[in-house]
């Protein structure tokens, strides 16, 4: 039954990353842009020109280009089929290489920052919930409200200023590691398990250090909508009739609050799947602001040079990831609530 | 009737819902005792604040509600002031409680026996092992089969029943001092009703508790109830022993709630003569298929009734009869798998839509819930204009004096022509629907429960409405319903649905004073009659039948009662059983009744 219904998402999920391939490749190719001129420059020769064209595959006509990127042309080049995204015009080197180097930050940087955030948000909702209208719920709100009301950029550079300028307490904010050490063999590309797998404790403290603040910057954006949503499903909880049962038939006031935040929990996972989701690209703010180098940062650079193989292997990569995380959290919220068949 | 030592004093009670800019107080200062050994009874409106109450002895109001003011004393402490943990320790332990809508209390996301230990724990040393164990007992206590597989059920997957059951037992388990019991049988067949009520009255008398019933059913009261407490505005307006209260009611609004039980001595409708089978049915049948199976829901099975010109026919059973389904069929709102609908010589399933359509104007039907069947959006003037203007046509001034009249007629008042459904309550929609059903001067209307969403005093005027437009308009009307006591004041004739069979069929007199068939028998002595002088609680009662209806899907091949009867035979299960005419207008569906084989029982309602 449940390996039924994993397999029936995936392969809706499969098919929804195709009909985006073919919008994506399209789009992108309506845009007002030259990525050729872009990469020999304005001033070259016609031949020149010609020469990078032919080079990038753009002289093809515009379905032999698509059949080349899905793999169904292999002897011109590997594509999607193959298990390639494709070749870097920038660079030069595979897209997928350079993914796989720049979304292991992201995500680690993202799932940390979700489990802090919901470490925090849990009991402050509950607490707002459990008192409406008194005054932790009023703070509850008012933080809510400033944590929201600056750019996260804002917090990252306050933070940076505060923590490393004034008290000394965080590392510089240039990367993963200090700019002195000599990063580990890259093999899963998170440098939290890469450090431990090389056997080096010393290392794997360093970059948990230095992860510490944009962790706590986007956990502190995070909080606030997680917070609002968590107090929110609770209220709702508390009122409904079995809890309201719960109470009558005088069950502990702790057991009480845990049927109501078991009930509020299930209805969070689809703000939480969408949140992350939207974190995926949505952290390059803060990436940038620590220079962590994560997939934000690489999409906005791939954006900028019109280097078509590395955005469309961006997205797809990112809508990959979303839509597994999707599955995931209904997977979860499927466990929490018996009622949710699959 | 105030004793010198309650169990319970209530004073001044006060709740009110904060609503946006306003404070609605539906329980505005109630006042009563509650002594040793007594089963209360506690009626009112649908909305005059009888759960609200329920709710405020224990101290708690439905969120968004406040306890404004006034106590309640439990043995010598006032629980409204009490702390917390104190007043958590009395719920459920000395004050146990049946909520109104038994399967939204259980929690939806655990195990029903993980919820009934953790209550079990919450008042007694206990292992979760010990607490398991405890809830399975509790389960088979209370008649639920396979008790160890149900424990690891979850809410949604009981029957109401099954889920009101849970509850009585969690709340039955600690021998509460006091009972307090919102509807605790709304959801249930009249059968199990009755056992359920037994149950409680038993425990009750057994352990010295009290016990505080909140109902809308005078039958409920009347057999159960040693005092009647009446909410009406907020306030208490009666309190009196039960036979008090029936015989000379005081306030006016217990008169009115009353009325019926006091034009009781009129005795029965009067038979009508002449226009037989005005509306037949022959052989009526309708089969559901069943998703992804071959199989069929047997809901209506070779039904054939037939009522005369101006006559009112009851059709009776418990839920899933198939009554509905017959109403709908004769709409032909379904289409019979078989069989004929025949109006005034016509048979209706022959016909096509055009003709359909012009035959619609001369039948129409009423639903159970008045809101199912209007347009929200429509004012009262609208959704009267609309079978004008579909059957009649005619100008708008004439159609909306047409509009005035119905209205009217139902005792409504023309100003109401521009509300609009949201605006009105139940029973004033209801009567809304019944005027629009009328309005085209239809010769036959099927009622398919029209009172049984309605609280008491405005089901007893509806059905008054029903018997006088019936006598002015000489209209036919088939009336379904699993209230007896309404059948027995509106219809002349009755017949008795069970697994989508007819199994018996009389004038209501004969049905009611001497019921043939053992089903009926059983569906009679299960009603509550509101007559306070024959008690239920007093007379010994023949055994209720035994199990539950069987699904529709696999039918007995022999008598279809053949698994909950107790005059059983061999024979029985083997032949398929046929109505059979015993002249006067009587047939029953049971060989050995039609052989007398069964002696007829003392009658079990006068
Ligand atoms: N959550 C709420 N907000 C505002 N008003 C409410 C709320 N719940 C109930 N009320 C109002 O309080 C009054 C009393 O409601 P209550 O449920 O106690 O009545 P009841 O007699 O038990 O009704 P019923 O016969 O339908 O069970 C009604 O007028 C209702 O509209
Ligand atoms: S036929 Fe037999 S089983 Fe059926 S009702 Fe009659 S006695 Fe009971
Ligand atoms: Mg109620």
């Amino acid at each position: 039954m449940l390996l039924r219904y994993i397999t029936r998402r995936m392969l809706i999920g499969v098919i929804q990353l195709f009909c985006l391939v073919i919008a994506v490749f399209f789009l992108i190719r309506l845009l007002p842009a030259d990525p050729v001129s872009r990469l020999v420059g304005l001033n070259s020769s016609p031949e020149g020109y010609e020469q990078a064209a032919r080079q990038l595959g753009l002289d093809r006509p515009l379905f032999e280009q698509l059949w080349i990127y899905l793999g169904l042309s292999p002897d011109i080049a590997p594509g999607l089929l193959q298990g390639s995204l494709g070749v870097s015009w920038a660079s030069g080197s595979t897209v997928g290489s350079e993914i796989a180097t720049f979304l292991p930050v992201t995500l680690q940087l993202i799932t940390l920052a979700f489990i802090l955030a919901f470490i925090i948000s849990i009991p402050v909702g509950m607490l707002g919930a459990l008192n409406p209208g008194k005054a932790a719920d009023k703070g509850v709100f008012v933080y809510s409200l400033f944590a929201g009301s600056q750019p996260e950029f804002w917090w990252g550079l306050l933070f940076v200023y505060v923590f490393y300028f004034q008290l000394g307490v965080a590392p510089a904010p240039l990367g993963q590691l200090s700019p002195m050490t000599f990063p580990p063999e890259p093999v899963t590309g998170f440098m939290l398990i890469d450090t431990l797998i090389a056997g080096e404790p010393a290392k794997f403290f360093e970059a948990l250090h230095h992860l510490m603040m944009p962790v706590i910057t986007l956990a502190f954006i995070l909080s606030g909508p997680i917070i609002k949503m968590v107090r929110q499903n609770m209220l709702r909880a508390l009122q409904s009739d079995f809890v309201l049962y719960a109470n009558l038939i005088g069950l502990p006031r702790k057991r009480v609050a845990r049927y109501a935040l078991r009930a509020a929990m299930g209805p969070s996972m689809t703000l939480i799947g969408i949140l992350y989701g939207f974190m995926l690209s949505g952290a390059v703010l803060v990436e940038s602001v620590f220079s962590l180098g994560g997939i934000g940062q690489y999409a906005i650079r791939s954006v900028l040079a019109f280097d078509y193989p590395a955005i469309q292997g961006v997205v797809l990569v990112i809508t990959a990831i979303s839509l597994v995380v999707y599955l995931l959290l209904d997977l979860i919220h499927a466990a929490i609530d018996p009622r949710i068949a699959y | 009737m105030n004793g010198d030592n309650p169990l319970l004093r209530v004073r001044d009670l006060k709740v009110g819902y904060e609503v946006p800019g306003d404070l609605i107080v539906p329980v505005e200062g109630v006042s009563f005792d509650l002594n040793p050994h007594e089963v209360v009874g506690l009626i009112g409106d649908a909305g005059s604040g009888k759960s609200t109450t329920a709710l405020a002895l224990m101290g708690l109001a439905r969120p968004p509600g406040k306890i404004l003011g006034g106590s309640v004393e439990f043995g010598g402490r006032d629980l409204l002031t009490l702390p917390d943990a104190e007043i958590r320790e009395i719920r459920g332990r000395d004050i146990g409680i049946i909520v109104q809508n038994p399967r939204a209390a259980l929690n939806p996301m655990l195990r029903v026996g993980r919820q009934i230990g953790f209550a079990y724990r919450a008042h007694n040393e206990a292992t979760e092992a010990a607490a398991r164990a405890h809830a399975i007992d509790m389960l088979r206590l209370v008649g639920i089969n396979d008790p160890e597989r149900r424990v690891e059920a979850y809410a949604h997957e009981l029957s109401g029943g099954m889920a009101q059951r849970a509850l009585i037992a969690m709340a039955l388990s600690s021998t509460p001092k006091l009972l307090i019991a919102d509807e605790p049988t709304s959801g249930l067949d009249v059968t199990i009703q009755a056992q359920f009520l037994d149950e409680m009255w038993q425990t009750v008398q057994k352990t010295g508790s009290a016990m505080l019933l909140v109902t809308q059913e005078l039958g409920v009261i009347a057999n159960f109830c040693d005092r009647v407490l009446v909410l009406h505005k907020g306030r208490i307006v009666e309190d009196a022993p039960v036979r008090q209260f029936f015989a000379e009611p005081q306030h006016p609004y217990s008169q009115e709630v009353l009325r019926f039980y006091h034009e009781r001595a009129s005795g029965y409708p009067e038979q009508v003569t002449g226009g037989a089978g005005f509306l037949r049915t022959d052989a009526l049948t309708k089969h559901f298929p069943l998703r992804g199976s071959d199989k069929v829901v047997q809901a209506v099975d070779k039904v054939t009734i037939s009522v005369a010109k101006g006559e009112a026919v009851g059709l009776v059973g418990e839920s899933g009869s198939g009554k509905t389904t017959v109403g709908r069929c004769l709409m032909r709102l379904e289409h019979p798998t078989a069989g004929a609908v025949i109006l005034d010589g016509q048979d209706i399933t022959a016909l096509n839509a055009a003709e359909m359509r012009k035959m619609r104007s001369r039948m129409q039907i009423v639903f159970q819930d008045p809101f199912d069947s209007v347009n929200p959006r429509w004012t009262v003037a609208d959704i009267l204009d609309e079978p004008l203007r579909v059957h009649e046509g005619g100008d708008k001034a004439a159609r909306r004096e047409r509009a005035v009249a119905a209205l009217k007629q139902v005792d409504l008042d023309p100003s109401l022509m521009i509300a609009k459904p949201r605006d009105l309550g139940a029973s004033t929609l209801q009567r809304i629907n019944i005027a629009r059903a009328l309005i085209c001067n239809p010769d036959f209307v099927v009622l398919d429960e029209p009172t049984s969403v309605l609280a008491p005093r405005a089901r007893n005027s509806l059905i008054a409405l029903l018997a006088r437009l019936q006598k002015e308009l000489g209209i036919s009307y088939l009336f379904i319903s699993h209230d007896l006591t309404t059948v027995r004041y509106l219809c002349q004739r009755v017949a008795v649905m069970y697994l989508g069979q007819i199994v018996e069929e009389g004038s209501v007199e004969q049905v009611f004073t001497a019921p043939q068939h053992p089903y009926s028998r059983a569906l009679l002595s299960a009603h509550l009659m509101p007559d306070p002088t024959n008690r239920r609680v007093d007379n010994p009662v023949p055994a209720a039948l035994e199990g539950e209806i069987p699904s529709p899907i696999d039918v007995p091949k022999g008598c279809y009662l053949a698994s909950r009867c107790p005059h059983v035979t061999d024979a029985c299960r083997a032949n398929p059983q046929v109505l059979t005419d015993l002249g006067q207008g009587r047939a029953v569906r049971c060989e050995r009744v039609v052989a007398g084989e069964i002696t007829l029982q003392e009658a079990a309602h006068d």
